[in-house]
This record gives C-alpha cells, structure tokens and sequence, in this order.
C-alpha cells in the first residue's frame, strides 16, 4: 500500500493518533495498577524503592508496540514522549515535565533494536534486545537524577532494571503485537501491509 | 470540557511560560544538592504557589502525601547503601522531589489541558497534527473509567467466583481487562483519525478558535521565576 516516496513524507495522522492512544491507554493502565501498587509500596517501606524496577519494563511497551504496528523510523521515540505529554499534563505524573527527557532516552533504547534490523526484523530477540536497550540505557540517566551512583545496590538495580526490561518490556511487548494483530484491529496498519488479505467465507444460507 | 479559570493569578498566565519556567525548574533541580538551597526553593515554592491562590491548601497538602511517603523511603534507603553521608543525600533527592511536586501540582491545577496544547500550537510551534489528537486523546482517557468498568462488568457476568463468592480480580483478570481496553483503544484510535480528517487536519495553515493569550505579565512570571530562582540557589554559597 505504501511506496518508497511516500515513506519519506510526514507521519499519517491515522499513525499519530495510534501512537497518541497507546500513550493514553497504557497510561490509564499504570494508572490502575499504581492505585493496588502504592498501598504494597508503603508496605514494603524500604523495599518499595528497589521494587520499583521489577516492574520497570512495562512503562517501555509504548515504543516497541508503535515501531511494529506503524513500522518507521523515529516512532518509537514520538510515541514515548507523547505518551510522556500524557502523563505529565493529563494525568498529573509526580515527575513533572523532565519526564520527557527519560521517555526520550528509553524510546531511543527501544528503538535502537529495531533500527539495527533495519526495521525488517520483528523476532522474539529484536523485542528482547529493544526491552534490554531501553531500560539499560534510561537507568544511567535515572540513576543520576535520583542519586544511584555511589549506592552499594548500585548494579542491583541495574540488574534488576535490565531483566525487567527484556520481559516486560521486549517479550511482553511481542506477545501483545501478535495478539493484537490475531484480533484484526491492525488490519489498517502498516504491520498488515504484506498481509494476504484473509479469504472470505461465504456461507450459503 | 475546558474547566473554566476561576481567579487566581496563576491561573491569567500563559501555560507555554509556566510549563517553561517548571521545566527549567525541575531541570536545574536536578543538579543540586545543598540542602540549605534546597529548603530555601520549597519554602518559595510553598509560598509563591498559595500567594498567586493556584490550589488551596488542603489541595496542596493532600498533593504532598505521595511525595512524603517516597521521599521518606529515599532517606531511608540512602541511609542504609551508603558508606558515608547517606542520610544528607537522601534528604537532598526527597526536598528535590516536593520542590518539582509543588511546582507540578500548581501548573496542573491552574492550566487546562486544552489552553497548553493551543498555546503550545501559537508560541511554540508545536503542530496541530499532535495537538489535536493529543487533546483528543485527554477526552478518551477522561471516558476510559467508565470504559474499564464496563469492561469489568462484562467479564464479571461470566467469571467464576472465589471462595467468599466474589468475583476475582488478579493478575490474569487485569491482563484480559486491559486487552480489551487496548484492543477497543485502537478501534477507536482509527475513527478519531478519520474524523480529525474530516476536518481539515491534514491542510494547510489554520485559524484558531479562542487563542492564547501572551501578555506582559508573563513575562513578568517568567523573569521573576528566573530571578528568585537564581537567587536562592546562590544564596547559601554567597553566606557561607
């Protein structure tokens, strides 16, 4: 459907809005599980600092799913930080706006996976790779602004930050791309542009 | 939609000054960590932000539980990992937090999510083709509870029950949840796209409806932010 001019030209509004609503969606999401989170963090006191990097690799899933369903360059990285604008001005992020600057940081590291495939390869080790990338490389950005560096967990963290990124922000991301294509909702999308189109069966009443 | 300004000084301003002025705030912030400055900017934030009436103080109070809750953690956890001077470091990144908190939650308070993106459209050339569906986007999150309920609901009707008969809601139950909320997101996301078009988003310049004031005084706001800014972070060091 799309020729080589045309993949040159400016980002269809169809793909800005898919990027804008998967910000939205993800971000209504945290928000759930934030509100059974907090009251676990508290509990755990102490420990609640360092957990927060289990579940580190979900706020990743925006880049990986936008760079597969939209397949160009750079949408990994748009939809990070819409998905940043949307947590910063609609949803209120403690963070304040230099939230933007992380999302920035972790949409390149998932993107970086991807555009060394060229954005051709979309196997299990491309999204492990993107997952890796973006929690690794956002973690030395995080950890100097809230004061890692010079912490003995220091590479505890960093491990833990990693792990989390690759399954739940690289492999996670892969099982809802497939999911969601099986549903037939990306049937518009670039991700479907090789697709055969699927055989209508016509019963006969 | 657009809540409507109610008083307050804060709230006239244009929201591309304050979300600067935040920004360079928070930004800066980040590079510091004299706790005598710091205290000195959340003293100023505390006062400027219930001087200029942009949230209540109850709002403002309850604003600052999440913040206390992690900043004690970060003392708490730097205390225990570091060698030395643990407890000072971790006081520095917990202040840290609730300067940029105060700041974050009088700019959300005073500054429709709606007034942003069209000042954003006029003074910072952001374009139209992201703010539109970004505004877009703040109406679906603002539907998306009930969204979810509805969801909920439904699943509810066929889900087995517990033990106490309830009906579960785990992990698994969160995860078939949140699918059929992205799945019918996206859905969505195509209609809205076609109805943006519809509309002439993919043309050429536009005109804007209710546009964004910039006037003197906010560059007043901008220059006096700035200033008392610099001077409390210089303060200290000037004493000492």
């Amino acid at each position: 459907m799309l020729r080589r001019d045309e993949e040159r030209a400016a980002l269809p509004l169809r793909d800005i809005v898919l990027m804008v609503v998967l910000g939205v969606t993800f971000g209504f999401l945290y928000w759930v599980l934030v509100q059974a989170w907090n009251a676990l963090a508290v509990a755990m006191g102490p420990a609640g600092d360092l957990a927060q990097h289990v579940l580190f690799g979900g706020w990743l899933l925006v880049a990986p799913l936008a760079i597969a369903i939209i397949r160009r360059p750079g949408v990994g990285i748009i939809a990070e930080i819409l998905a940043s604008v949307v947590e910063v001005v609609f949803l209120g992020s403690p963070v304040g706006p230099t939230l933007v600057i992380a999302a920035a940081v972790q949409g390149f590291g998932s993107e970086l996976a991807f555009a060394l495939g060229r954005y051709r390869r979309f196997g299990w080790g491309t999204y492990a790779l993107s997952g890796l990338l973006g929690a690794g490389l956002v973690f030395f950005y995080s950890a100097f602004r809230s004061g890692w560096y010079g912490q003995n967990i220091f590479w505890l963290r960093f491990a833990m930050q990693c792990a989390s990124g690759v399954v739940l922000g690289g492999l996670l991301g892969k099982v809802l791309v497939d999911a969601l294509r099986a549903t037939g909702v990306l049937a518009n999308f670039n991700i479907s542009r090789d697709d055969t189109p699927a055989e209508v069966v016509r019963r006969e009443r | 939609m657009t809540p409507t300004p109610v008083g307050g000084w804060l709230h006239l301003r244009n929201p591309t000054v304050k979300l600067v002025v935040v920004f360079v705030v928070s930004f800066v912030n980040l590079f510091l960590f004299d706790l005598r400055a710091l205290g000195l900017l959340y003293a100023a934030a505390v006062v400027g932000v219930l001087a200029c009436r942009a949230v209540s103080l109850r709002t403002l109070l309850l604003g600052h539980l999440p913040f206390l809750v992690f900043g004690i953690g970060l003392v708490a956890v730097n205390w225990m990992t570091r060698p030395e001077n643990g407890l000072a470091i971790g006081a520095a990144l917990a202040l840290r937090g609730l300067v940029i908190g105060v700041l974050s939650i009088a700019f959300i308070a005073t500054t429709p999510p709606r007034d942003l993106m069209v000042s954003l459209v006029q003074h910072a050339r952001l374009s139209p083709r992201f703010a539109y569906p970004l505004l877009a986007g703040h109406r679906m999150l603002q539907t998306m509870p009930a969204r979810w309920g509805t969801i909920r609901t439904a699943q509810a009707v066929r889900a087995p029950r517990g033990r106490n008969g309830r009906v579960r809601f785990g992990a698994k139950e969160f995860g078939q949840a949140a699918f059929a909320l992205l799945v019918g997101s996206i859905r969505a996301s195509e209609q809205i796209a076609l109805a943006l078009e519809s509309r002439g988003l993919r043309a050429g310049p536009r005109t804007i409806h209710r546009p964004v004031p910039l006037t003197a005084p906010d560059w007043v706001l901008a220059v006096v932010a700035v200033c008392t800014f610099t001077a409390l972070v210089a303060l200290p060091g000037a004493l000492s």
